[in-house]
């Protein structure tokens, strides 16, 4: 067995010697004519019969080389050798089949490895699909929370679940107290939340019972990050106590590294959130602390159906509600899935059906271009067939030269994959789930190269397969006409796809447009917001922190260059404001409006200058005055919006005013026009603003932003600011942002979609706009004899022109009215992305057929003028 | 001309290792043996011969060497290696089997039919 192994090695490496065989065979053919001689044959007569009998040498010579062990792979090598020599001698024709597949495997996979956690790869719960996030939502708050009362009781009267467990709503900073303190966050959640998602520690133990109780011991379990980077991994971390903002803890388990709150939020260290149900009927209001509740489906219920069994619980917990709040509280129960993406899901599917039209468009590339090279080969297969060649070589052959191709495509496809991804990432906002974690999938990697292997091998094949009649041998070139039809509608198929990817994308960057054009309402050019946090231990009272913000104030008007100094408690259009409802306002001297409609309205704290830094127009009445700061008259100003819906047909100034929440009488002084303020695409809110005095009571909180208006460019005035903030109280950290680039952060989103899908619409063009050229190209010098004859005939420059610009015509004609069909069809997708923009945009469905169709023209004319000058003399000779 | 037997690749492989294993030999020995010791009625081509002989050598059952021929000129001979020497052990035992097997089959077909 080993020396056979090892005589098929010798051989494998040391390929005998041609001249050996030759001589092998000569010795015989000379025993053969010795052996006739001898037996009285003439020589001459003797050679003639000894060659005959000895039949074809050259074929034994070849059946013995294939008795060589390898000898296949050397034919594999001829085979590749034959098909590098073949793109070395036509690099244009190799480099657009490499270049089309690259970029369609490039691009199907960095997008794939973007949306497959958003929206295929399983969550990494146990089960994950049968768990839900069940509460109510709010239109204040859109997800699912419920109040520790309700959750107490649905928790009991349920049935469509089996295991119901909480979580307390969002970390809270918390201060690890050591030589080496460490501000972290804290969350907490029952003992029953781990095993809920089939989540088990990685060193030591889940909470126990009698440990999430009120009044149990203090115990923590912390963050897999948290031990590794704090606590530098000690495999004793277990038992050892901790202190956590002044109190001892003891830890009791490590998460493991792979653990994900349903929330996508991050935390350090968790407690148990040993519930107590007497104090959840007492607490905030008789509703107890909010949380984020989480279910497991009992087997063969369907969410609908426990939401149908839930329905009940809700409705009889709506009692406990103002009658304002009851219309737009609702129940609602979803999947881990929707719960974690929902609102990046209808992006993640557009983007996957742009990045699929494109491997469509690049697939339909591969196929035409190798239809293409089939054709022109087709005199090239006969000549081989008629010389002895087997089919089985020929197909063998075909297959090694798609297989370099899908090879070369892979490997710069999967470079461009790792270049796109990196961008990606780059230039994503934040708030994408998932995003910053994506990683190259290399199964989709292998899917997309398999796809465009096969689509090239398909067409490839079908060439080699064909039996080629003896016409083949006679022909020039021939084109058969069911592939020529197969190549145009493939080309057409091309031009449609991407009339759809365009369309989209146009509709995108107008919709863009729009939000980059719209009218805030206020000037952001010159502002600068600063943000001080005092530290609550020293300025621990409301007088102090009004003092500290006033001398501030007084610190920053003396800056050089100062227009305004205004302060507010959150600033538009984006971010947090306080919002409360339409209903709870009332005007004095009138009934109140009926609950629970209206929607919201925002609320906004701000000085006098507020209005000057930003530029926002008092269009009746007046500004707050300053000497009104120190006055204990509360004035406020309405917007607009709000001055028209609260007093459609009287004058509101001099008007009291209130809401529920306090102050009761507050005297409007004037209506300020009105601003962007409900983020930048969203409708934008009434607006009522109050005027910040300088009474304590008014700095209890902790927001208050600084505008600074200055004629000073930013850059310059920051080293200031910080200076005048370092005089006063060095140790405050401060937050300074320029509130244009606020502003533009906003449209981070927006802006990430846009490139992104402009970028695979134009990839997309690109390679129709190649194919069509290239189609166009090939057919143009497959007729080259064809054009001479005409020409030769009396046919002018002009008739040329027209025979191949129709031709190409045609199919954009063709392939435009489908696509935009398509597209029409199937522009109503986009609309969760679209601000202010139709889905049959008409600017967007008149202007993307006129570009392709300009493209696309440039695209005919090139071939086309190749075809002109065609000499006929030249074309005729050629024969 | 006797007509000749085409022979099957595994038996022309037989005869081969048979005629190797009395002596060495070249080729056409080879050829010309299986001839004589068959009556003239194989006759082995050179377009059969020589892929079974490069085969077989592949296969380790047999190995080449270039010496003089008998009327002194440079000729390849082949000899037996020892695996040779048991695959045609057990090859001929396989043939024995079969062919004892296969006369049985004949031989009681003849009776039946008589």
């Amino acid at each position: 067995m080993i020396t056979e192994l090892l005589t098929r090695l010798r051989y494998f490496f040391h390929p005998r010697r041609r001249d050996d065989f030759a001589n092998e065979l000569a010795f015989h053919l000379d025993q053969s004519i010795a052996q006739k001689t001898a037996i009285g044959v003439s020589p001459a007569e003797a050679r003639r019969q000894a060659l005959i009998e000895f039949g074809a040498v050259e074929s034994t010579r070849e059946q013995c080389e294939q008795q060589r062990p390898g000898w296949w792979i050397s034919t594999v090598l001829q085979d590749v050798r034959y098909a590098l020599r073949g793109f070395r001698r036509n690099p244009l024709f190799s480099i657009s089949v490499v270049a089309t597949l690259a970029l369609g495997i490039g691009a199907t996979t960095a997008v794939f490895s973007v949306v497959d956690r958003v929206l295929f790869r399983p969550l990494p719960y146990q089960d994950y699909d049968q768990i839900v996030s069940l509460g109510m939502v709010h239109s204040l708050e859109h997800q699912e929370f419920l109040m520790g009362r309700f959750y107490l009781e649905w928790k009991d009267n349920q049935k469509p679940f089996g295991t119901v467990a909480s979580q307390s709503t969002g970390p809270h900073p918390c201060d690890l107290v050591e030589n080496n303190p460490a501000q972290l966050d804290c969350i907490s959640f029952q003992a029953e939340f781990l095993p809920l998602f089939g989540i088990s520690p990685l060193l030591g133990r889940n909470f126990l019972p009698e440990e999430d109780r009120p009044n149990g011991p203090r115990v923590v379990m912390i963050s897999y990050a948290l031990w590794r980077g704090h606590f530098a991994g000690d495999q004793h971390i277990i038992d050892r106590n901790i202190n956590i903002d002044g109190d001892p803890a003891r830890i009791i388990g490590v998460l493991p590294a792979s653990f994900q709150f349903p929330t996508l939020e991050s935390a350090d260290v968790i407690f148990p959130m040993a519930l107590n149900p007497a104090i959840q009927q007492t607490t905030n209001g008789g509703f107890g602390n909010p949380m984020r509740t989480f279910a497991r489906l009992k087997p063969g219920v369907s969410i609908e159906q426990a939401y149908a069994q839930i329905q009940p619980l809700f409705n009889g917990d709506l009692k406990w509600f103002p009658a304002s709040a009851k219309s737009e509280l609702r129940l609602s129960i979803r999947s881990l899935r929707d719960r974690e993406t929902q609102d990046v899901q209808p992006v993640a599917w557009i983007l996957l059906a742009f990045v699929l039209a494109v491997l469509l468009i690049a697939c339909a590339n591969v196929a035409s271009l190798m239809m293409a090279r089939g054709a022109s080969r087709g005199r090239e297969l006969a000549v081989r067939l008629a010389l002895g060649a087997n089919r089985s070589r020929l197909i063998r052959q075909a297959l090694t030269e798609a297989f370099l191709w899908s090879f070369a495509g892979a490997v710069v496809g999967l470079a461009i994959a790792r270049t796109l991804l990196a961008v990606f990432i780059r230039l994503a906002p934040t708030g994408i789930p998932f995003l910053r974690e994506a990683h190259l999938d290399l199964r989709i990697a292998v899917f997309t190269m398999v796809l465009s292997f096969v689509c090239g091998t398909v067409f490839g094949l079908a060439f080699a397969l064909q039996r080629p009649c003896s016409a083949t041998l006679n022909a020039r070139a021939s084109i058969s006409r069911s592939h020529a039809l197969l190549r145009r509608s493939l080309v057409t198929l091309q031009i449609a796809a991407s009339i759809v990817l365009l369309s989209g994308a146009a509709m995108l960057l107008r919709s863009f447009e729009k939000i980059e054009e719209q009218n805030l309402g206020m000037q952001t050019g010159r502002v600068v917001t600063v943000k001080v946090a005092l530290p609550w231990f020293r300025y621990n009272t409301a007088q102090k922190s009004m003092q500290f913000y006033l001398n501030l104030e007084s610190a920053l008007r003396r800056l050089p260059g100062n227009r305004a100094v205004g302060i507010a408690d959150s600033i538009p259009p984006g971010g947090w404001q306080g919002d409360f409802r339409y209903a709870d306002l009332f005007v004095q001297g009138r009934p109140r409006t009926t609950p629970g409609t209206g929607g919201t309205v925002a609320s906004r704290w701000v000085t006098p200058d507020y209005f000057r830094a930003l530029n926002i127009p008092i269009i009746r009445g007046r500004n707050f005055a300053d000497q009104d700061r120190n006055g204990t008259q509360q004035e406020c100003i309405l917007s607009r919006l709000l001055a028209s819906r609260l007093f459609p047909s009287e004058d509101p100034v001099g008007k009291q005013i209130g809401n529920k929440s306090g102050v009761a009488g507050s005297t409007v002084v004037g209506i300020a026009d009105n601003v962007q303020n409900g983020g930048l695409t969203e409708q934008s809110l009434p607006e009522i603003y109050s005027l910040w005095r300088n009474v304590s009571d008014d700095w209890a909180g902790n927001r208050v932003i600084f505008l600074v208006d200055s004629v000073m460019p930013a850059a310059s005035i920051e080293p200031w600011i910080r200076s005048q903030i370092a005089s006063l109280d060095r140790t405050v950290p401060v937050e300074m942002e320029p509130l244009k680039q606020t502003v533009s952060t906003l449209a981070d989103r927006p802006r990430f979609e846009t490139a992104l899908l402009a970028f695979f619409a134009f990839t997309g063009l690109m390679l129709a706009v190649i194919g069509l050229y290239g189609l166009l190209a090939f057919m143009t010098s497959q007729r080259t004899q064809e054009i001479g004859v005409r020409m030769a005939l009396g046919a002018t420059k002009t008739n040329i022109l027209s025979l191949i610009a129709h031709d190409g015509l045609r199919m954009v004609l063709a392939g435009g009215a489908l696509g935009l069909g398509v597209a029409l069809a199937t522009s109503r997708m986009l609309k969760s992305l679209l601000f202010q923009i139709s889905v049959y945009d008409p600017f967007t469905f008149i202007v993307v057929p006129l570009l392709l169709c300009l493209v696309a023209l440039v695209a005919i004319l090139i071939p086309a003028r190749a075809g002109m000058r065609v000499d006929p003399a030249v074309a005729l000779r050629n024969e | 001309m006797p007509e000749s037997t085409d022979l099957l690749q595994g038996t022309l492989d037989l005869l081969i290792l048979k005629t190797l294993a009395v002596e060495s030999m070249h080729g056409w020995g080879v050829a010309q043996r299986i001839q004589q010791l068959s009556k003239d009625v194989l006759q082995v081509g050179q377009g059969s011969l020589y892929p079974a002989l490069y085969r077989l050598e592949y296969k380790g059952w047999i190995r080449s060497e270039w010496g003089n021929s008998e009327n002194n000129r440079r000729a390849k001979f082949y000899r037996l290696t020892a695996t040779g020497r048991k695959h045609l052990e057990t090859e001929l035992a396989t043939w024995d089997r079969l062919s004892e097997a296969i006369g049985l089959v004949l031989g009681r077909a003849a009776e039946a039919s008589s």
